[in-house]
């Protein structure tokens, strides 16, 4: 028996209508309800729009909660805003089928929600003016060009917490409206507000967290790993970090460490949410690294690193990167692939991804073909040559006195 | 001195040692520069091109599953697996079929509609390019 993947806090934010800035749209579901996976916050990174979804269908037995006709709401609204549509027309989708919810939204086509209960309209105009409107029985539209957010926020029949939901919407809606005010990035407001709903309400199990603007989602990070069962809470500790070397291991393994294993620095605990945002926001220098061409842990690992360094010392340049890395190859950091050509570099500047193209070496081998400009066979042949020489001579040098004088002797004769 | 060694027995003996020893780089430098003897190109790669929603990850390790993973290599016509060898054009066949059973996640919906696989038989890259099309996606 499934129930509905009823995720009962959705959330989309725009700070950037324009779709400049790199962080400026971000979306998230959470609920206290299980099966909270991927299709509770679908993500298109190519037309850059978000679909969250949730609520049940109680036309039918009371306990068991049919799926289908929310995803088959789902398709309707991918399909029609692949086809052009702004999120107004998508999310209209919802009232078609009772008892659902459609939240949508993208950088450049607004947002909108439609459906049930419990949903807020925020709107901050260009002077500050915060506009906090519950929506309930009719669309809710954040018109494309206009800064500000979508919230719906519900009660899971369940959840031990009293229902406050409605306090809690009204509050995380003065939140959102105020961080948009104050020019917070719409990756970090997300990752506040998933703290206070989950905190406060109860609705705390993830689902995830979408950078629109960028195409990040947190896939799996924090959906269940199993059905029926519910996914990470959100305002719990996921891991332990180092700031220095970053290095990080999750919870429950992080318990047994205080200290980093690489240099004994101490390690700081991070929140659900604050992964959520360091994951999906894209920072100044923070590159995104795409390794192609080889699955070897050790050479993706290492390219990152190298790329890092590189942006952080001459921002986004395909010839340096390019330069950086074949230096890391020649020096044999980087081992069993050719060296790149800046054509191999695929840079995305808007969203600091950055893609390097490798050829791997043939036959295992761990350094690139030399270059010489004699061919190989012949060096074989006169290489095989002089070791023959060098032996015979080995051979001639032991046997020397005895040459010598059976020569002598034959001329003696003569 | 227990042997008695004359002293140009020795140059011949030093002359010999740096001519086998020249040699021998020689030969080692004639392998280093040549593209080398084919033993069977090892699978290097997985990309995956075409897809939106549906996350790379999925159709990544269902055309694994069918053998073009870490560890496979191609030996002539044939893909050479951990587990067994079959021919490459049915591997490709299998690998298409997969990646179009490729599910959205926690759903039954599968909008991959069609698949191409292109292999490099010199890079070892397993390209692979979907149609993403949700207007035939049906929700059962």
């Amino acid at each position: 028996m499934m129930n509905a993947a009823a995720a009962t806090c959705n959330v989309i934010i725009i700070t950037d209508p324009t779709g400049q800035s790199p962080n400026g749209a971000a979306a998230g579901s959470m609920s206290y309800d299980s099966n909270m996976f991927e299709s509770t916050f679908i993500n298109s990174p190519v037309d850059k729009f978000a679909i969250l979804s949730g609520g049940a269908d109680t036309s039918g037995s009371s306990t068991v909660v049919n799926d289908t006709p929310r995803l088959q709401m789902i398709v309707e609204a991918i399909n029609d805003l692949k086809s052009g549509a702004n999120a107004e027309t998508a999310a209209s989708i919802a009232n078609s089928f009772s008892g659902q919810r459609l939240v949508i939204g993208g950088p450049t086509i607004g947002a909108a929600i439609a459906g049930t209960s419990g949903n807020w309209l925020i709107e901050v105009s260009n002077d500050g003016t915060i506009t906090i409107t519950p929506t309930t029985g009719e669309i809710g539209v954040l018109p494309p060009g206009t800064k500000g957010a979508v919230l719906h926020l519900l009660h899971t029949p369940g959840n031990p917490q009293p229902d406050n939901t409605t306090a809690v919407g009204l509050a995380a809606s003065e939140m959102i409206g105020e961080q948009i005010r104050d020019g917070y990035p719409a990756t970090q407001i997300l990752a506040n507000t998933f703290k206070l709903v989950a905190e406060q309400s109860g609705e705390q199990f993830g689902g995830g967290g979408i950078n629109l603007d960028s195409g990040i989602s947190t896939e799996d990070t924090f959906t269940p790993s199993e059905l029926n069962q519910t996914g990470f809470p959100m305002d719990q500790p996921f891991e332990k970090v180092d700031p220095i070397s970053g290095w990080g291991i999750t919870f429950p393994d992080a318990d047994s460490y205080t200290t980093s294993p690489i240099d004994n620095n101490p390690l700081t605990t991070v929140y659900a949410y604050q992964a959520m945002e360091n994951y999906i926001t894209v920072g100044a220098n923070n590159a995104s690294v795409s390794t192609y061409g080889t699955d070897d842990p050790g050479i993706i690992g290492t390219t990152e690193s190298v790329v890092e360094s590189s942006v952080n010392e001459h921002g986004f340049d395909a010839t340096q990167i390019a330069s950086d890395i074949n230096k890391a190859i020649s020096s044999g950091l980087l081992v069993g692939v050719s060296p790149v050509e800046p054509d191999d570099i695929h840079i995305e500047t808007y969203t600091k991804q950055v893609g390097v193209y490798y050829t791997p070496l043939a036959n295992g081998r761990t350094a690139p073909v030399w270059n010489l400009p004699i061919s190989s066979s012949l060096l074989e042949s006169i290489g095989n040559l002089q070791t023959a020489i060098g032996l015979i001579m080995v051979v001639l040098v032991i046997f020397r006195s005895t040459l010598i004088s059976s020569f002598s002797r034959r001329r003696k004769k003569l | 001195m227990f042997i008695k060694v004359r002293r140009d027995t020795l140059i011949i003996l030093v002359l010999a040692f740096i001519l086998i020893l020249s040699g021998r780089f020689m030969t080692y430098t004639a392998y280093a520069s040549s593209p080398g003897a084919y033993e069977g190109v090892p699978i290097s790669g997985v990309i995956i091109n075409g897809n939106d929603i549906e996350p790379t990850d999925i159709i990544k390790a269902n055309v694994e599953s069918e053998g073009f993973r870490e560890g496979s290599y191609i030996d002539g016509d044939t893909l050479v697996t951990s587990k067994t060898r079959l021919p490459l054009s049915e591997a490709i066949t299998n690998a298409e079929l997969a990646a179009t059973e490729s599910a959205y996640p926690g759903t039954t919906m599968y909008p991959i509609t069609a698949a191409s696989i292109t292999v490099d038989n010199q890079t070892g890259i397993v390209t692979v390019n979907v149609i993403e099309d949700w207007s035939s996606v049906v929700v059962k």
